[in-house]
């Protein structure tokens, strides 16, 4: 067996859904071992999908498929005492336990960091819940959607007139599952170093509040509050999405697009763009303030060239007179993109009774020690392989635990 | 009392400018790495001049920049000409002693300077280098010039953004910026994880497109596996019914609501004060609510725009109902869950005072505090400090200084009134145009940081 970045890491994982299990593929494709711990009736992104022809099976759930992979699963219920021994267990052999249950159901089950450190002192106990273990909201309930609430981001995006919009994707599920792995990371950096397990808390608010850009710092440092004007940065206009001939591009004009006083000679990389230096003069093209909130009249002088241009065409002219912008592509855009095969941006596993599906490859390759993306498990399917090999229960043990519905 | 950290005694070298990269380094700060960044006396990282702060026609204004500070504290900074062999010089100096070098530039520009990679590992042969940008280090996209606004949509993430029928949307903020920062991250630790037990360090290839793309992956298989593109939803669910974003009391303020199923949603009917819609057969399954979701949309906005968008929070929660309010700027730093939790610590800033600037890593521990532990530098304040560590004296750093190759002072081709004349409106503007909702002088008062 080859050395992989994180040999040797043993990681039990009891969480469910997107940013619990996002945190152990990241550790289980780096070749950790990690062993996901599903309720008896699966993890429920078995029960979301997407379903190869639609049709529900929890073994060829696309979510489930893309999470987890490179992990083994085993079924148990920690709800109920006898799973929580089991579970206990498998903690005294391993080096991290991620759950993903906020702390008044932990306490419930007695697998709270403070019941756990006495007989675990070395466990890092990863939690990620809603809001965090402590605080005012530790006990309410979230998901991606309070999350970006939370954060300002969503305030801030969509139009002036109409609700704040959500970002597509759950992405305060993934920021906080990255988040949690980091956390993971430095928790075992710590006790390498520093010596002692300890708990990685993760709020789903506050990770995807971390990612705030600007919005809080404009009033901790100016007192200015800002709000949603077509999702466009304060800074800059446009900067935004603009229809052409066969879809959308984000027309950019980065630092030198427009007119610069230091080169007034010069025709601007956006005047050539559009094929029209008299463009320049245009207070439209010399002011962003002016862009800013005449943005109307500014598309209305572009529209002529977008309209009749494709994405390509725009992009390819753009990007070789300096203009940062960039293509808007769909799902089906993507998985024929000459330059993420040329990267291998893809991973490809197999999907139970359908074939192959694509999914998301390493989000960074390293030069070393690559990740790699083995599939994802069926439910249950290390049951046996874990309880009789390397916990040391009996055939007859399997069959109680079974009947009781506890595996 | 001082905690040990998981970083302590980790250097890195800091090349990354405005947003991935410094957010990446933010964080192996937070956890105790002496990061020192660099930047060039001729190209000042672009966040020390973002206008709409209050270093506007000031004095040294690029000390002042909120978009700066809130993404370097906790860094030490030198500034250096790597245009000049000099200064190239002192950069290998400076690796040769380091563990981890992080940048943000486009690919060529690294290997133009002589500084790759490979290059590097000559002289610090296990180094650990991360390269973040936009596209990746290969492949044919990999010369395009990229900002954080274009790299949301290029990821596919706008194609499943905006309202229901509407066009694609961007993100209000260019979120992939930090997310691909935080990801660089984890990758680092990764790498110092592998370097611990073996000795070797390793390249790291981050690009912002391939790091965000997992958010697309339901997307992704839904198009494979039925050939369906993702309509946009709004702020609504493929899984629960009701969700959305609901009017609330005042000017502009919302809650968020998502009920995973039935008996969420009897519990939210009983919350408002009407059980009754649990068995009304346009409500009573997930199937008929998303049917009549506009319908049930009106009668919850009935309650919520009644309410305070916090009193609908508290109310709903304590029904055991997700929602959550949706919070501006101002109203996170003053949120009583962010404050007990201290999502923001209060940096005490030269030039500005005390500032609060937020966690980058939101992960608590036991045993150490992730947080920023100093104010972000000023330019080039480290240039002597971190000369004299590698071992340069008084001598050689004044020639330095004299042949421009360390700096204190930017060189601006523009007078910066230029830059703010042709790149801001004056904030009445902004107010009327209602890009901003207010400018509220004694915040500093309200915040508890006034001097």
């Amino acid at each position: 067996m080859t050395d992989r970045a994180m040999s040797g890491v043993r990681v039990v994982d009891c969480s469910q859904g997107i940013a619990g299990p996002y945190a152990t593929k990241l550790l289980a494709d780096a070749g950790a071992g990690v062993l996901k711990v599903e309720p008896p009736q699966g993890d429920y992104t078995r029960r979301l999908g997407p379903f190869p022809g639609d049709r529900p099976d929890p073994e060829a759930s696309g979510l489930y498929l893309h999470l987890n992979t490179s992990k083994r699963s085993m079924t148990l219920d920690v709800s109920v005492p006898s799973g929580q021994v089991v579970l206990k267990k498998l903690l005294a052999k391993s080096d991290v336990f991620v759950c993903g249950e906020r702390t008044s159901t932990l306490r419930a089950w007695g697998l709270t960091y403070d019941d756990l450190k006495s007989d675990f002192p070395d466990l890092v106990v990863a939690q990620v819940s809603p809001f965090g273990a402590t605080g005012p909201y530790a006990d309410y309930d979230g998901n991606s959607l309070t999350a970006m609430a939370m954060s300002t981001i969503m305030y801030n995006t969509g139009e002036p007139d109409r609700e704040p919009l959500v970002t597509g994707g759950e992405p305060g599920e993934y920021i906080a599952g990255v988040q949690l792995w980091i956390g993971i990371l430095a928790a075992l950096e710590n006790r390498a170093r520093n010596g002692g397990g300890d708990h990685v808390d993760v709020s789903m608010a506050e990770a995807a509040a971390a990612a705030d850009e600007y919005n809080a710092a404009m009033y901790g440092f100016q007192g200015a509050i800002r709000r949603r004007y077509y999702s466009r940065h304060i800074f800059g206009y446009p900067n935004d999405i603009m229809a052409c001939a066969d879809g959308h591009v984000v027309v950019i004009p980065g630092a030198g697009g427009f007119p610069s006083p230091l080169q007034p000679d010069t025709v601007s990389p956006m005047a050539l763009l559009f094929e029209n230096p008299d463009l320049d003069k245009d207070p439209l093209f010399q002011q962003m303030g002016e862009r800013m909130v005449r943005w109307r009249d500014f598309e209305a002088l572009v529209a002529p060239y977008l309209s009749t241009h494709s994405a390509i065409e725009i992009v390819m002219t753009a990007q070789a007179l300096r203009l940062p912008f960039a293509y808007v592509p769909t799902a089906a855009d993507l998985l024929v993109d000459e330059h993420l095969a040329e990267r291998a941006s893809f991973a490809h596993v197999a999907v139970p009774g359908d074939g192959e599906a694509t999914v998301p490859g390493a989000p960074f390759k390293m030069s070393e020690t690559p990740l790699r993306i083995e599939p994802a498990p069926r439910r249950g399917e290390a049951n046996a392989d874990v309880l009789l090999n390397e916990l040391g229960y009996e055939k007859p043990d399997l069959t109680v635990l079974s009947d009781q519905g506890v595996i | 009392m001082s905690q040990p950290l998981p970083l302590e005694g980790v250097r890195v070298i800091d090349l990354a400018q405005v947003f991935a990269g410094p957010a990446c380094t933010r964080i192996l700060a937070d956890l105790g790495a002496d990061v020192v960044r660099f930047e060039s006396p001729n190209r000042l990282d672009v966040t020390r001049n973002l206008i709409i702060t209050d270093n506007d026609g000031l004095d040294h204004f690029w000390h002042r920049a909120s978009y700066f500070v809130i993404r370097n504290a906790g860094k030490r900074e030198m500034v250096i000409d790597l245009a000049k062999e000099e200064g190239r010089d002192v950069f290998r100096k400076l690796v040769a002693g380091a563990d981890v070098v992080v940048e943000s530039f486009t690919p060529r520009v690294m290997e133009n300077f002589g500084l790759g990679y490979n290059a590097l590992r000559q002289v610090k042969p296990d180094l650990i280098m991360c390269s973040l940008s936009g596209y990746g280090q290969y492949g044919a996209m990999r010369d395009f010039g990229a900002y954080g606004m274009g790299l949301e949509p290029a990821s596919g993430i706008s194609s499943i953004t905006g309202y229901r029928g509407g066009p694609p949307i961007r993100s209000g903020l260019s979120f992939t910026d930090p997310f691909s920062g935080f990801v660089g991250a984890g990758a680092i630790l990764t790498a110092l994880h592998y370097r611990r037990r073996t000795g070797k360090g390793q390249y790291i290839d981050l690009s912002e497109q391939e790091a965000a793309m997992p958010i697309m992956a339901a997307a992704l298989l839904d198009c494979q596996m039925n050939g369906r593109l993702k309509e946009r939803l709004g702020d609504r669910s493929e899984w629960a019914a009701p969700q959305g974003c609901y009017r609330c009391a005042g000017d502009d303020r919302w809650a968020v609501i998502s009920c995973s199923d039935d008996a969420e949603f009897e519990r939210t009917a009983r919350a408002m004060g009407h059980p009754e819609w649990a068995d009304d057969a346009r409500f009573s399954t997930v199937l008929a609510r998303r049917e009549h979701h506009d319908e049930l949309d009106a009668l919850i906005t009935e309650w919520t725009s009644q309410r305070d968008h916090y009193d609908v929070f508290h109310a709903l929660q304590a029904a055991g109902v997700k929602s959550a309010p949706v919070l501006d700027g101002k109203e996170v730093l003053f949120d009583p869950h962010f404050r007990a939790r201290h999502h923001f610590d209060v940096v005490d800033q030269p030039l500005l005072g005390k500032r609060p600037v937020q966690r980058h890593l939101a992960a608590k521990f036991t045993r150490f505090e992730a947080k920023a532990r100093r104010p972000a530098p000023l330019l080039g304040e480290h240039n002597d400090e971190v000369l004299r560590e590698i071992g340069y004296g008084d001598g050689e750093i004044a020639r330095l200084k004299e042949d421009g190759v360390i700096a204190e002072k930017p060189n601006l081709p523009v007078p910066p009134q230029l830059v703010s004349m042709a790149l801001k409106l004056p904030y009445d503007r902004y107010i009327e145009h209602r890009i901003l909702q207010a400018l509220e002088p004694d915040y500093r008062e309200q915040l508890g940081i006034a001097e």
